[in-house]
C-alpha cells in the first residue's frame, strides 16, 4: 500500500504545479494584454510593464515549492 | 553608498552683446544642465528670441533633411566626416542651395517619369483587355445617337441584353478577365447600364488612339520600355548624386542642428533689455572650473553659486518650483555604468535616493550564474558577452551583452567550484548520481578526475541540481533573505538622508523588525513541519517566541500610520522570500532537460544504432539540444534574475521619478570638431 501513498503524493505534486501554472497563465494573459497596450502608447513604460507582467509567475514558484516539498520531504527521500 | 552626484545651482549673468560667446562657452564646459526659465518667474525678465542666424539655419536644415529623405541618405549610410570650419564655410557660401538645385532637377525628372509610367501602365491594362474585341479604338467614340459602354463583367450579359436593341461584343478570358463592349442608342443607355450592373459590370476608360487595340498596345509597350530605361538612368543619376553629396548632407545636417540648438538657447533663459540670466545645475565638483572657464572666456559675465543641494526633502520643499528637482547624475564606475540600463527601465533615481545600479551589478550576474551554473554553458556566454561588448554601441544590446558576460563568469564559477558540471554532466562520478546520469569521468575514462577535484567541490562531486534539492531550496531562500535585508536597509538609508534618522526609523524600522521576526518564525515553523523527525516544537520555540516579539514590535510601530496594512503586508514578505526559490527551480529545470537530452544523445552515440550514421546523428542531436537549453537559459535565467532585482529588491526602497542630468554639449559624428584638429 505504500506505493499508493507515493502515487498520491506524485499526483498532488503534479496538481500543485499544473493548477498554479494555469492560474498564473490566466493572470498573465490579462496583464500581458494591458502591458502591450501600454507600451504601444508609451515605450518608457516597458520596465514597469515587465514588472507587472512577471508578478503572477510567483504563484507557479509557490506551486513548485509545494510540489518539491511533497515529493522530497513527504516521501522521505 | 552610491548616491547620485552632488549638484550645485549656479546663476550666470552677462550682457546681451556677448550672448554668442556665452552660448559657445556654455557648450564648451559640457557641465551645464540648463534650468528653463518660465514666464513671469522674475519680474523684468522675459523669454528671449532665437539668435538672428537661427531662422536661416532652420530653413536650410529643412531643405537638407528633405534631400536626405529623397536621396535615401539613411542612418545606415556611412559617410566621411567633414572638418567643422569647412562645413561652416560651405554652408555660409550657399552650398545647401546649390546642392538643392542640383538634386531637385533630377528629383523632378524622376517624379514626372514616375507619373508617366503609372499612366502608361493603366493604359496598357485597358488595352490588354480590349485587344480581344474586334473594334478599332477610334470607333468607340464620336457618335451622336449611339453610345459605347465598355467594361469588365463577372458573368455573360449577352442573353439579358437581347431585350434591348444593341450590338454586343464580348471576350471571355479567364486569365485577363471578361470584357464586354456594348453599342446602344443613347436613349437605351440607362437600361443597358442597369442590366450590366447586375452582371458585376465595372467600366474601363477606352484609351485614345487609332487602329486596333493590339497595335496601340504594341506602341504603348514600346513607350513603357523607353520610360523604364529612362527611369533606370535617372535612378543611376540619383545614386551618383547620393555618392557625391552624402558627406555634405550628413555633415550639414549635423552642423545646422547644432547651430539651431545654440540659436535657441535664448528662448530657454531669462532676458532683460541688455542682460541675460541663466539658471543651471552643475556637478558640485565642477563648479570652480565652470566658473573660471565662463568668466575668463566671456567678457562681462559673472557666475555665482546659489546653493549646493543636500539630500533632505526640507530643502526641496523650501525652494522655488523650478528649482525643486535637482537632476540625477549617475555616479558609477565603468562596469556598474553598464547596469544603469535596468535601473532606467524602471525609472531614473531621484536625486535624494540610492541608485540601485550597483546592487543590480552585483546580484543580477550572480543570480544568472547560479541559475545557469554550468561550465559548458558559461563559456559561450562569456565569449558572446565579450564579443557583444566589443562590437555593439546600441544601449539595449550592450545591456544584454553585459549581463551575459558577467553572468557567464559567475556561471563558470558556480559551475566549476559549486556544481562541478559541464553540459549537464558532473565532472566526477559519485554515489548520489541518478541511474540514467552520465559523468565526464565515465565518458572519458579519466580515473584521476576525482583526485583533481577532491577538496574543490562540495559533496564529493559537486552539488547535484536534481539530488540536493532541499539544500538548493534552502540556499536560495537564504540568498533571498540577505537580498531583501539589503533592500530594507537601503529603504532605511534613503529615508534617513531625506528626513533624518528618527523619521526613517519610525517609518521603515518597523518593517525591518517585521522582516526579521517573520524569518525567525518561519524558520521555526518550517523545521517543525518539514523535519518533524529531527525537531520538536520545544526545540524551535525560542525562534518562534523571539520572532513573534519582533512582529509585535512591527505591528505597534506601523499600525499608527499604516493601519491594518501593517498586518496584511506580512504574508507578502513570505511570498517575497519564497520567490527566490526560483533560483533553485530554474537550475533544476535546466538540469532535468540536460539529463534527458544527454541520456538520449549519448545513448545514440554509445549504442551505435546505425553505425557511423548513428554516431554523427547523436552528436548533431547533442549539439542541437544543448543549444536549445542554452538559448532558453538566456530567457529564463536572465529574465528571472532581472525580475528578482526589479520586483523583490527595488520595490522595497526605490521610488524613482528623477530627471536625468543632461548637460549642454555638442556631439559630432559627421563633422570633425576643430578642437580635435588643434
Amino acid at each position: 500500500m505504500a506505493d499508493v501513498g507515493l502515487g498520491l503524493i506524485a499526483i498532488g505534486a503534479g496538481l500543485a504545479v499544473g493548477l498554479t501554472g494555469l492560474g498564473a497563465g490566466m493572470a498573465e494573459k490579462d496583464v500581458g494584454a494591458a502591458a502591450v497596450g501600454a507600451i504601444t502608447e508609451n515605450e518608457a513604460l516597458f520596465g514597469k510593464a515587465m514588472i507587472f507582467m512577471v508578478l503572477p509567475e510567483t504563484i507557479v514558484i509557490f506551486g513548485l515549492v509545494i510540489a518539491i516539498l511533497g515529493i522530497f520531504v513527504m516521501s522521505g527521500m | 553608498m552610491s548616491l547620485p552626484e552632488s549638484m550645485s545651482r549656479i546663476v550666470i549673468v552677462g550682457t546681451k552683446s556677448h550672448m554668442d560667446e556665452a552660448i559657445e562657452a556654455l557648450f564648451d564646459v559640457k557641465a551645464i544642465h540648463l534650468i528653463d526659465h518660465t514666464v513671469d518667474a522674475d519680474e523684468g525678465f522675459t523669454l528671449g528670441t532665437p539668435r538672428p542666424y537661427s531662422p536661416k539655419a532652420s530653413e536650410r536644415l529643412l531643405k537638407v533633411r528633405a534631400m536626405e529623405k529623397e536621396l535615401g541618405v539613411t542612418k545606415m549610410v556611412k559617410t566621411v566626416p567633414i572638418p567643422e570650419d569647412e562645413i561652416k564655410s560651405q554652408i555660409s557660401s550657399d552650398s545647401v542651395e546649390l546642392v538643392e538645385k542640383d538634386v531637385q532637377s533630377v528629383l523632378d525628372k524622376r517624379n514626372d517619369l514616375n507619373q508617366r509610367i503609372t499612366e502608361l501602365n493603366a493604359t496598357k491594362k485597358s488595352l490588354e483587355l480590349l485587344s480581344d474585341i474586334p473594334v478599332d479604338l477610334e470607333l468607340y467614340s464620336g457618335y451622336r445617337s449611339i453610345v459605347s459602354i465598355v467594361g469588365t463583367v463577372a458573368e455573360d450579359p449577352t442573353a439579358a441584353l437581347s431585350a434591348v436593341n444593341c450590338e454586343v461584343f464580348t471576350s471571355f478570358n479567364k486569365k485577363k478577365g471578361n470584357v464586354v463592349a456594348v453599342f446602344a442608342k443613347v436613349e437605351d443607355k440607362d437600361a443597358v447600364q442597369s442590366i450590366l450592373s447586375e452582371c458585376g459590370f465595372s467600366e474601363i476608360a477606352v484609351p485614345a488612339g487609332t487602329g486596333s487595340a493590339a497595335s496601340v498596345l504594341a506602341n504603348t509597350d514600346c513607350e513603357l520600355t523607353t520610360a523604364t530605361t529612362e527611369m533606370e538612368n535617372i535612378e543611376k543619376e540619383i545614386q551618383n548624386l547620393l555618392e557625391k553629396h552624402k558627406d555634405f548632407l550628413k555633415a550639414s545636417d549635423e552642423e545646422l542642428s547644432i547651430e539651431i540648438q545654440k540659436g535657441e538657447i535664448p528662448v530657454r533663459i531669462a532676458n532683460s533689455e541688455y542682460t541675460f540670466v541663466i539658471d543651471a545645475w552643475v556637478p558640485t565638483a565642477k563648479v570652480d572650473t565652470v566658473k573660471t572657464a565662463i568668466e575668463s572666456k566671456v567678457a562681462g559675465t559673472y557666475v555665482e553659486v546659489q546653493e549646493t543641494r543636500g539630500r533632505t526633502m526640507k530643502e526641496v520643499e523650501e525652494s522655488e518650483d523650478r528649482f525643486k528637482t535637482a537632476p540625477t547624475k549617475f555616479n558609477n564606475g565603468k562596469v556598474v555604468k553598464e547596469f544603469e540600463y535596468p535601473t532606467k527601465l524602471v525609472s531614473v533615481p531621484k536625486y535624494q535616493e540610492i541608485d540601485p545600479s550597483i546592487l543590480i551589478a552585483i546580484f543580477l550576474p550572480m543570480f544568472f550564474g547560479l541559475m545557469v551554473g554550468d561550465v559548458g554553458y558559461a563559456i559561450p556566454f562569456i565569449i558572446l558577452g565579450a564579443y557583444g561588448l566589443k562590437v555593439t554601441h546600441h544601449k539595449d544590446w550592450r545591456a544584454i551583452a553585459t549581463v551575459l558576460f558577467f553572468g557567464g563568469i559567475w556561471a563558470f564559477i558556480f559551475g566549476f567550484f559549486f556544481f562541478g558540471e559541464c553540459l549537464g554532466m558532473h565532472f566526477v562520478s559519485s554515489h548520489h548520481m541518478l541511474d540514467v546520469e552520465y559523468s565526464w569521468q565515465m565518458l572519458l575514462g579519466l580515473d584521476n578526475l576525482p583526485e583533481v577535484f577532491s577538496g574543490i567541490l562540495p559533496y564529493e562531486s559537486g552539488v547535484g541540481k536534481l539530488f540536493h534539492v532541499g539544500f538548493l531550496l534552502k540556499l536560495s531562500v537564504y540568498i533571498g533573505i540577505v537580498h531583501l535585508m539589503i533592500a530594507y536597509l537601503c529603504a532605511l538609508y534613503n529615508k534617513a538622508i531625506q528626513h533624518g534618522f528618527k523619521h526613517a526609523f519610525m517609518e521603515k524600522g518597523g518593517w525591518i523588525f517585521g522582516f526579521i521576526g517573520l524569518v525567525l518564525v518561519c524558520y521555526g515553523l518550517a523545521n517543525v513541519l518539514i523535519y518533524s523527525s529531527q525537531y520538536t516544537f520545544n526545540d524551535v520555540l525560542p525562534f518562534i517566541a523571539v520572532g513573534a516579539v519582533f512582529i509585535i514590535i512591527e505591528i505597534v510601530m506601523n499600525i499608527k500610520h499604516e493601519g491594518i496594512q501593517a498586518i496584511l503586508e506580512l504574508p507578502g514578505i513570505v511570498g517575497n522570500i519564497l520567490s527566490y526559490t526560483r533560483l533553485a527551480a530554474i537550475g533544476m529545470s535546466k538540469a532535468g532537460m540536460a539529463l534527458a537530452f544527454n541520456y538520449i544523445a549519448i545513448g545514440m552515440i554509445a549504442g551505435g544504432i546505425d553505425g557511423i550514421l548513428g554516431i554523427i546523428l547523436g552528436f548533431l542531436l547533442f549539439a542541437f539540444l544543448h543549444l536549445m537549453i542554452w538559448t532558453l537559459a538566456i530567457l529564463s535565467a536572465g529574465l528571472h534574475g532581472l525580475r528578482l532585482q526589479m520586483v523583490e529588491l527595488m520595490a522595497k526602497f526605490f521610488e524613482g521619478g528623477g530627471i536625468e542630468y543632461n548637460p549642454l554639449k555638442i556631439k559630432r559624428d559627421k563633422t570633425a570638431s576643430n578642437a580635435n584638429n588643434n
